[in-house]
């Protein structure tokens, strides 16, 4: 029994193989004692067997055991080994401010600002909207023959629809209008949403106090209830449940409020206050009358199983039975559908998909950055390790360890970036341009926090990987005898962190491509001339509702009376009213032909925006008349009808022709064209002036207008003056969206402004950590070489050799990272084409300023090293 | 060898752990020596059934109580050796203890005379 010290191993092989040789052994020692007793082999074995009873069970049971054992064994060692590794980690980073500081910063940059932007991503786009089922939501939408689309449904074609589809599990409709509330406090302006009699329902909301709709308080004459919005009720009632019974005039009518919706209920186009929408007798699907009177923004929830394909076949085939039906009004046109997320999202998604990836590039950059950190450490700590694997430390568990440290600090970083999240997140809900959707959704939710918590343990293993197969890669107990040396780590990992740097520099270089093109779009945005003067001008709209307007002549009156008064106001040189601002949209279309001139094909769109102004409205916005006149006073409702056309009009139909005194016919009766004026901004920059239309605001008199004013100096400062002045005609106007002029334009550019900002952010941060990196790199190999630059020296070189030398390596990473860079930028560039604007993605100048960037950047960075270098002294370096 | 039961009598299968730790009490040993040496201590109260024996060297080694390593047998074959440790050592002296215990008190019950 003495040799049973001679272990050969500590636990045994796989357990099923271990209990296997136990149990043979003993059958096998049993039936060697019995042969030596005299049994016969075949004899001896069966007397074995029948001894030791039940074989199978008895191993089976052991196999068990062991395997439980083993697991239990395996996971202990586990997390004892995590616990010793973290505590390490930790004793290390404490060791370390300077290096775990550098790191933590860079790292917390990184991760807070990619879940600052997967934050925004995930409320925008994401997450699914507040309505039931709402992935089988679609829009429907008008389709004309050249294939545009309009979002408008008359009631008519809605109620055909609801008749006929069959795709259509449900069919919704809405309206919102500003109406004029009065009743409580001032006159206010209120978006109104009309309802139809199954929307709530329909899209899963329930009040929150008091009733829904009832589906008689549709009909004609019964529309006399309202609900609330949560946020109304809250600022006009004070969430006082007695606003209950109360009565409301809104827009001249009286309505009984009956209920409030909980605060997230919203329709896709946010409305303060709901009343039911009264069905009048163009509600039917079989009339004719008031099917091209489109007002309605209409919502399908599509069966399920239903797909895309079968919606729009659907959709045509109800288009093609009402063109058969009602060919004078529905003529040529269809129906087509979008989904609804897509509607209210579409033109976000590909600009904060592009964001949310310029961030991650800001993070390899930052991963990159902090491996190069980890290596340089590494190098210094290759007498440690060497140690550590001396006494008995495998490879695989150095690398754990050295993983664990990468992860460690990945963690920190993250929860660090989480604290940078949070800030950059409020700043940037208040930085975005309020036509952004879904502003409501975005905020740091376990989702957000999820993505962060992965994000800082991708970017552990990333930037902790390299380094610690690197720094476990060499001959470790060779290390040991080194260690003394200050240039442990060797060529290699030299040359890895080389490569770190050209790739930082690398995807510097996409980021600053992209933000350059999306300055240069910029610049050219705000270089368009906008086509009126923004300067000096504000607005404000006044509708009229109630008793006192009945009839055209009583608005057109007041309007008069308000134009009077406001010219009297000091330094005002111009008023006017108009129904649209510059920038503020296409307002009214109508269809447009010219009186004599052959009929269109039917597959051109032959429509023109309309808009009605005042006589001085061109004066007061600061646009140019280009021929004929302008509109005076003698252009009331009982002169002949003229009309104003801007050059986009003029151009599409009457090329080469002179326009004026020819007559045209759009709405009722034909019109003579007595002026062309200059084409004005329409939506924004970046969008061409479509064609307009401009009427004398009496001959096409309408209840809401906006009110321009120009003053010398500062507009804004007369708006109290104004507000005055038209209270002072009827305390109970509405007055509401006060603007100035300029603020239009800004509004207008405010998305290219975000964006624009937000990778220019990004590329900085880039351009600043690849620079750090290669100030790191340079830094090391002076550190480096500084004993054979001392012999240099020594030998007669002049400093200005040395300073060459240093810099030109620089720049040779720098410019083997400007050129894949450069390549990679081209080749992603068709991400950000559609937001570029009198660039293109070859823009020369942009690629030329960034590589002039990068490498001036490379330069500075690898300066200080060099004239470090350059000022060796050789006697010094030789003694080190 | 005589005659063979046909179970491992009941009484000795909660006894079956402390026998296999006083085996171990003289040193190292596999298990088929664990299992001779009850054999012989017992009369062989194994005879049938000695497979038993080895669930019950597992689920003292998983306690801990014994400590198991492979090592060369005396025929130079490789055998797992079992090992009492330090809390085995304990745990012997414990459950030997209550036997002893156990068993004075039902000596004492048999020869105790019947209740007045």
């Amino acid at each position: 029994m003495a040799k049973w010290t001679r272990f050969r191993r500590l636990f045994g092989l796989e357990p099923a193989t271990d209990v296997e040789a136990e149990l043979a052994f003993h059958v096998e020692m049993r039936v060697r004692e019995l042969i030596e007793q005299g049994e016969t082999p075949e004899r001896a074995r069966r007397l074995a067997l029948e001894r030791f009873g039940d074989y199978e069970g008895a191993r089976q049971e052991c196999v068990a055991i062991n395997q439980r054992r083993k697991r239990h064994m395996q996971r202990t060692e586990f997390l004892t080994e995590l616990r010793q590794d973290v505590g390490y980690a930790f004793r290390m980073l404490r060791r370390t401010p300077a290096f775990t500081a550098a790191a933590l910063l860079t790292l917390a940059l990184g991760i807070g600002a990619n879940s600052a932007i997967f934050s925004v991503v995930h409320g925008v786009l994401l997450e699914s909207l507040p309505y039931r089922d709402a992935g089988r939501l679609h829009h429907l939408q008008m389709l004309y023959p050249d294939g545009t689309k309009y979002s408008g449904f008359s009631a008519p074609d809605y109620m055909s629809m609801r008749q006929d589809a069959r795709v259509f599990e449900q069919i919704e409709a809405f309206d919102i209008a500003p109406q004029t509330l009065t009743g409580i406090g001032e006159p206010q302006e209120m978006t109104t949403g009309l309802v139809s009699a199954g929307l709530f329902d329909f899209l899963g909301f329930n009040v929150a106090v008091g009733r829904t709709f009832l589906p008689e308080e549709n009909r004609a004459g019964r529309a006399n209830v309202a609900i609330l919005s949560m946020g109304l009720w809250q600022r006009m009632f004070g969430a006082d449940a007695k606003a209950l019974g109360r009565s409301v005039t809104l827009g001249g009518r009286s309505y009984t409020i009956v209920g409030v919706l909980p605060a997230e209920a919203q329709l896709p186009y946010p409305a303060e206050i709901f009343v039911p929408l009264e069905y009048d007798n163009t509600f039917d699907a079989g009339t004719a009358r008031g099917r091209r009177s489109e007002f309605l923004a209409t919502i399908g929830r599509a069966r399920a199983g239903v797909g895309a394909p079968d919606v729009e076949a659907d959709l045509r085939r109800v288009g093609n039975q009402l063109q058969t039906a009602f060919p004078e009004s529905n003529g040529g046109l269809t129906f087509t559908s979008t989904p609804l997320r897509e509607m209210i999202v579409g033109d976000v998604q590909r600009p904060l998909l592009v964001l949310l990836g310029a961030v991650g590039f800001v993070l390899l950059v930052a991963c990159a950055n902090v491996a190069n950190l980890l290596l340089a450490r590494g190098s210094a700590r290759h007498g440690e390790l060497a140690v550590r694997a001396a006494i008995g430390a495998g490879r695989a568990r150095l690398v754990r360890q050295l993983i664990t440290e990468a992860i460690v600090l990945g963690l920190v970083g993250g929860v660090l970036g989480l604290v940078i999240a949070y800030a950059s997140t409020e700043a940037l809900i208040a930085a975005r341009p309020a036509d952004l959707p879904r502003l409501d959704e975005i905020g740091l939710d376990s989702t957000v926090a999820l993505f962060t918590l992965g994000a800082a343990l991708l970017t552990g293993l990333v930037f902790g990987m390299v380094p610690a197969l690197q720094a476990t890669n060499e001959h470790l107990l060779s290390g040991l005898q080194e260690s003394g040396r200050s240039a442990g780590g060797g060529r290699r990992a030299h040359r890895l962190r080389s490569a770190l740097v050209v790739a930082e520099m690398a995807l510097a270089v996409i980021l600053l491509t992209g933000s350059g093109l999306l300055i240069r779009s910029f610049v050219e945005l705000t270089r368009v001339n906008p086509g009126f003067q923004p300067d000096g001008a504000m607005a404000i709209r006044v509708t009229f509702q109630g008793e006192m307007y009945k009839g055209d002549d009583q608005i057109r009156n007041r309007v008069n009376d308000i134009e009077d008064r406001l010219r009297g106001l000091p330094g005002v040189t111009a008023v006017a009213a108009g129904t649209v601002l510059p920038l503020g949209g296409l307002g009214a279309l109508n269809n447009f032909a010219v009186e004599g001139a052959p009929p269109p094909p039917p597959d051109v769109n032959q429509e023109i925006a309309v808009a009605s102004v005042t006589p001085d409205y061109f004066r007061a916005i600061g646009t140019p008349l280009q021929r004929g006149r302008f509109f005076t006073a003698l252009d009331h409702e009982k002169a002949p009808p003229v009309a104003l056309l801007n050059e986009a009009a003029a151009r599409r139909w009457f090329p080469n022709q002179d326009p004026i005194g020819r007559r045209i016919v759009s709405g009722p009766g034909p019109r003579e064209v007595v002026g062309i004026v200059r084409d004005v901004l329409q939506r924004n920059p970046g969008e061409p002036a479509v064609p307009q239309m401009f009427l004398p605001y009496a001959q096409r008199t309408t209840r809401s207008v906006r009110l321009i004013v120009r003053a010398q100096g500062d507009a804004l400062a007369l708006a109290p003056a104004v507000r005055d002045q038209i209270r002072s005609l009827d305390p109970n106007l509405p007055l509401a969206d006060l603007v100035p002029l300029n603020e239009m334009v800004a509004r207008s550019i405010a998305r290219p402004r975000f964006y624009t900002s937000l990778l220019t952010l990004f590329a900085a941060v880039a351009l600043a950590l690849s620079a750090t990196g290669i100030f790191g790199v340079m830094s090391y190999t002076v550190a480096q070489q500084s004993k054979e630059i001392g012999i240099r020296m020594a030998l007669g070189a002049r400093t200005a050799d040395v300073l060459r030398s240093i810099v030109g390596h620089a720049m040779m990473l720098a410019g083997i990272g400007v050129v894949g860079g450069v390549i990679a930028a081209l080749a992603l560039g068709r991400l950000i084409r559609n937001q570029l604007f009198g660039v293109n993605v070859f823009d020369p100048l942009t690629i030329t300023a960034v590589i002039v960037v990068l490498l001036g950047s490379a330069a500075l960075a690898s300066v200080l090293p060099a004239r470090r270098a350059a000022t060796v002294d050789p006697m010094t370096a030789f003694r080190s | 060898m005589g005659a063979h039961p046909t179970a491992l009598p009941e009484i000795l299968r909660g006894t079956l752990d402390l026998l296999v730790l006083q085996a171990l009490s003289w040193g190292p040993a596999h298990g088929y020596a664990v299992a001779r040496w009850i054999e012989q201590a017992t009369g062989d109260a194994l005879a049938i059934g000695e497979g038993t024996l080895y669930p019950a060297l597992h689920r003292l080694e998983e306690r801990g109580w014994i400590a198991a390593s492979w090592g060369a047998s005396e025929n130079n074959r490789q055998a797992k050796f079992y090992a009492l440790t330090r809390s085995g050592r304990a745990q012997l002296r414990v459950e030997t203890d209550q036997w002893r215990r156990y068993a004075a008190a039902v000596f004492a019950a048999l020869d105790a005379p019947a209740v007045k």
